[in-house]
């Protein structure tokens, strides 16, 4: 017997009796609609929750740091065996499984400023791995290109043009002021503008930077015989590209700019040749208790200032924090939440979809039920099939798909219906402001209102439908073998 | 023992009804030789065990003792599954009461067992509705069976018989619901089918005019086989 014609045979006896075959699957629908209602609600509150925790940065992106703790949580590391990060730390860490990429990240230990023609800033210079880093930092490329990794080349973020000042503006607006007598500006100080009022404070000052040769100037200071002394370095460097708005809670904001690794370690050098790891001091490491002795020629071991890892996916995540942990490194990243909102969702969808369940258990018993009435009734319609040449195994098939097919029908119905259900929901939480405020549509990045309170995805669609299709399936194979299992002779004698 | 095919046989053969300790004896030991292309009556009164033992032909019941050979299988030792496929294969069956499923139109009783054989739809088509035609029915394809006179559905249920060409076809009092002109017409079609096609036929009647028509009439009384003037032929 073919399939295309048991299916055939099987769709005119559900069609023959139409109501029951609704009625049946009505129970069906109703189950399966609640289990996708329930796990597709228990998805979305996962779903933001996960997105309240992006709001704190790049899950798959995962700073890492020297563990303070044995990886058993009782035991503290002894200082000199603590891990450092170095090089070695760098290596080590890409020989773990599912790190796709480490960046280390050195900033410059000093000020520096940048000139673009007659503009001017204060900048952060950080020092990047450029190969390491490449696949990462160049989505978030909004302007230009990211580092090529060829020398003197620079990437500043989105806020960098819009905090140049115009030098010349400056000196003729405190010219006049001080022509007019108005002494007390603190611009005509020497001092700067409030900070975010830089460039004029809006965006129409901002300088298009990319593509363009700047000049970073770097001043250092060290003692000669107690007389402090200054030095200034002028670097010719190419804005290469400019990042794009940072969300507000990326360390990597402000007056930064990133440059090649090892143009980092250059400059910190030149500027602390003893290699004394000093304090970041954004505006010129004036330090005086820094002291150079030009007779030092050892060089001291790059310390990074962090490492970033970054893993090829959410699942990763839990994971790569335990390999990590097990050599000696912590992470300290927001996906350290993820195992427990994970855990708590999985134990969440549980629960939702057992009681869900039971009503689906319910519609089993009213398949099992239609169909054994439609034995009753179909008796001599079986037995003649059996006589007429249909095996015991062709029967059972015929009822099997049968029942399967009273799932299928209830299942898609209930998918539909909790597909609408869904929608309305998400349309009831993105109208409805509450919604945000209650469920976590933000985090400290700023409430961005719920688009989707609950989600179907396609996975579950498929799910609920093939499992109703199960449920019917198995809900037949009683009332099937029954059937088959009816003599000939007394069906076909049977009124 | 071997027999060709269209040829049946039926040895020593005992059949009762019920379970346990209650039984009653239906058939005290039957044998029964038919040939290939015999066209066989099976009389005999009410109760006489005509029906059982072509019940016991068709493998829809089994024999407490005995054997039945068809075609040179012995079908008494088939489990249900083998039963089927053997009644697919090699047996046609007619029904008083024509047994045809009420919502499929002619055309789709008779393909029916073709379906259950695997036949390509076009195939089964074709052939359905070329027994159809040779039944005279082939206006009423499109009907169903409330559609059609009794005469009409018995056409159609001896077309379903002869679908798949079996070698033996069984028929349980297929005049019983039919007035005589009508049992006159059915009764040459079949006839005609066994001339033509060498099927052989087998048929419980206790229809005179049936048992005129047939080749052979075997005579069931009480359970045995008995000759017309009621004398035992084959009992042991």
């Amino acid at each position: 017997m073919k399939l295309l014609d048991s299916l055939r045979i099987v769709w005119r006896n559900l069609w023959r009796m139409k109501l029951r075959t609704i009625l049946t699957s009505v129970g069906v629908m109703i189950g399966t609609a609640a289990i996708v209602a329930m796990i597709s609600l228990s998805l979305g509150l996962r779903e933001n929750a996960v997105k309240s925790l992006e709001n704190f940065g790049n899950l798959t992106e995962m700073d890492v740091q020297p563990a303070y703790m044995s990886p058993d949580g009782q035991t503290p590391i002894p200082p000199e065996q603590m891990k450092k990060l170095n090089y070695q730390a760098v290596q080590e860490l890409k020989q773990i499984e599912g790190i796709e990429s480490v960046i280390p990240v050195k900033s410059l230990q000093g000020g520096a400023q940048i000139k673009l023609g007659r503009r001017e800033g204060d900048i952060q210079l950080m020092g990047i791995d450029v190969h390491e880093s490449r696949s990462s930092k160049s989505d978030e490329i909004e302007k230009g290109t990211y580092l090529t990794g060829s020398a003197n080349e620079i990437v500043v973020t989105y806020e960098m043009p819009r905090m140049m000042r115009d030098v010349e503006k400056e000196r003729r607006e405190a010219r006049k002021r001080n022509a007019s007598g108005a002494g007390s500006d603190p611009m005509m100080q020497g001092g700067y503008p409030p900070y975010g009022m830089e460039g004029g404070g809006s965006d129409a000052a901002t300088v298009d930077m990319v593509g363009k040769t700047a000049t970073l100037v770097i001043n250092r200071q060290f003692m000669v015989d107690n007389e402090p002394k200054f030095e200034k370095k002028e670097i010719r460097v190419r804005v290469v590209g400019q990042l794009a708005k940072s969300d507000g809670m990326s360390r990597f904001g402000g007056n930064m700019a990133f440059v090649p690794l090892e143009m980092i370690n250059e400059l910190n050098k030149w500027l602390n040749p003893e290699g004394m790891n000093q304090g970041f001091d954004p505006y010129g490491g004036m330090q005086p208790q820094q002291k150079r002795t030009r007779s030092r020629t050892e060089q001291e071991e790059v310390i990074f200032d962090s490492i970033t890892v970054k893993v090829g996916s959410r699942e990763q995540v839990e994971p790569t924090l335990e390999r990590v942990q097990r050599i000696g490194f912590e992470i300290y990243s927001p996906a350290r939440a993820l195992k427990e909102i994970n855990q708590f969702f999985f134990v969440v969808q549980l629960i939702l979809g057992g009681i869900a369940a039971i009503s689906l258990l319910v519609a089993s018993i009213g398949i099992i039920n239609t169909m054994i009435m439609s034995i009753l009734e179909r008796t001599r319609e079986i037995g003649i099939m059996k006589v007429i040449g249909a095996t015991v195994y062709n029967i059972r098939w015929l009822f099997l798909i049968e029942s399967g097919f009273i799932g299928l029908i209830g299942g898609i119905s209930g998918l539909g219906l909790a597909w609408g259900a869904v929608q309305l929901l998400n349309y009831v939480a993105r109208s409805n402001p509450e919604f945000s405020n209650v469920l976590g549509g933000g985090g400290p990045g700023g409430p961005e209102g719920i688009q989707q309170l609950a989600v179907v995805p396609l996975w579950l669609a498929g799910f609920a439908v093939g499992f109703a299709f199960l449920i019917g399936i198995l809900a037949g194979i009683f009332p099937a073998f029954r059937a088959s299992r009816l003599s000939p002779l007394q069906a076909i004698r049977s009124e | 023992m071997s027999n060709g095919p269209g040829e049946l046989t039926v040895k020593d053969v005992q059949h009762s009804y019920g379970t346990g300790k209650i039984k009653v004896p239906v058939l005290y030991d039957i044998n029964v030789h038919i040939d290939n292309r015999e066209f066989v009556a099976l009389c005999g009164t009410s109760g006489s065990g005509k029906s059982t033992l072509l019940s016991l032909m068709a493998g829809l019941t089994r024999p407490d003792a005995g054997q039945i050979h068809i075609n040179g299988e012995e079908i008494s030792r088939y489990n249900e599954n083998e039963l089927c496929l053997f009644r697919r294969r090699c047996m046609g069956f007619v029904f008083q009461s024509f047994n045809l499923l009420p919502n499929l139109t002619a055309l789709e009783n008779v393909e029916l067992p073709l379906i259950f054989a695997g036949e390509s739809v076009k195939r089964r088509r074709q052939r359905a509705a070329d027994m159809l035609a040779m039944v005279g029915l082939d206006g009423r394809t499109g009907h169903k069976p409330n559609e059609l006179s009794g005469g009409q559905q018995q056409r159609v249920s001896i077309a379903r018989a002869l679908v798949n060409n079996p070698s033996i076809v069984l028929a349980d009092e297929p005049t019983g619901n039919l007035d005589s002109v009508t049992e006159k017409e059915i009764l040459q079609l079949m006839r005609q089918m066994n001339r033509e096609h060498g099927t052989t036929f087998v048929i419980v009647t206790h229809d005179t005019e049936v048992a005129n028509q047939s080749d052979r009439v075997i005579h069931l009384q009480d359970g045995r086989v008995v000759q017309k003037d009621t004398t035992m032929i084959h009992a042991t």
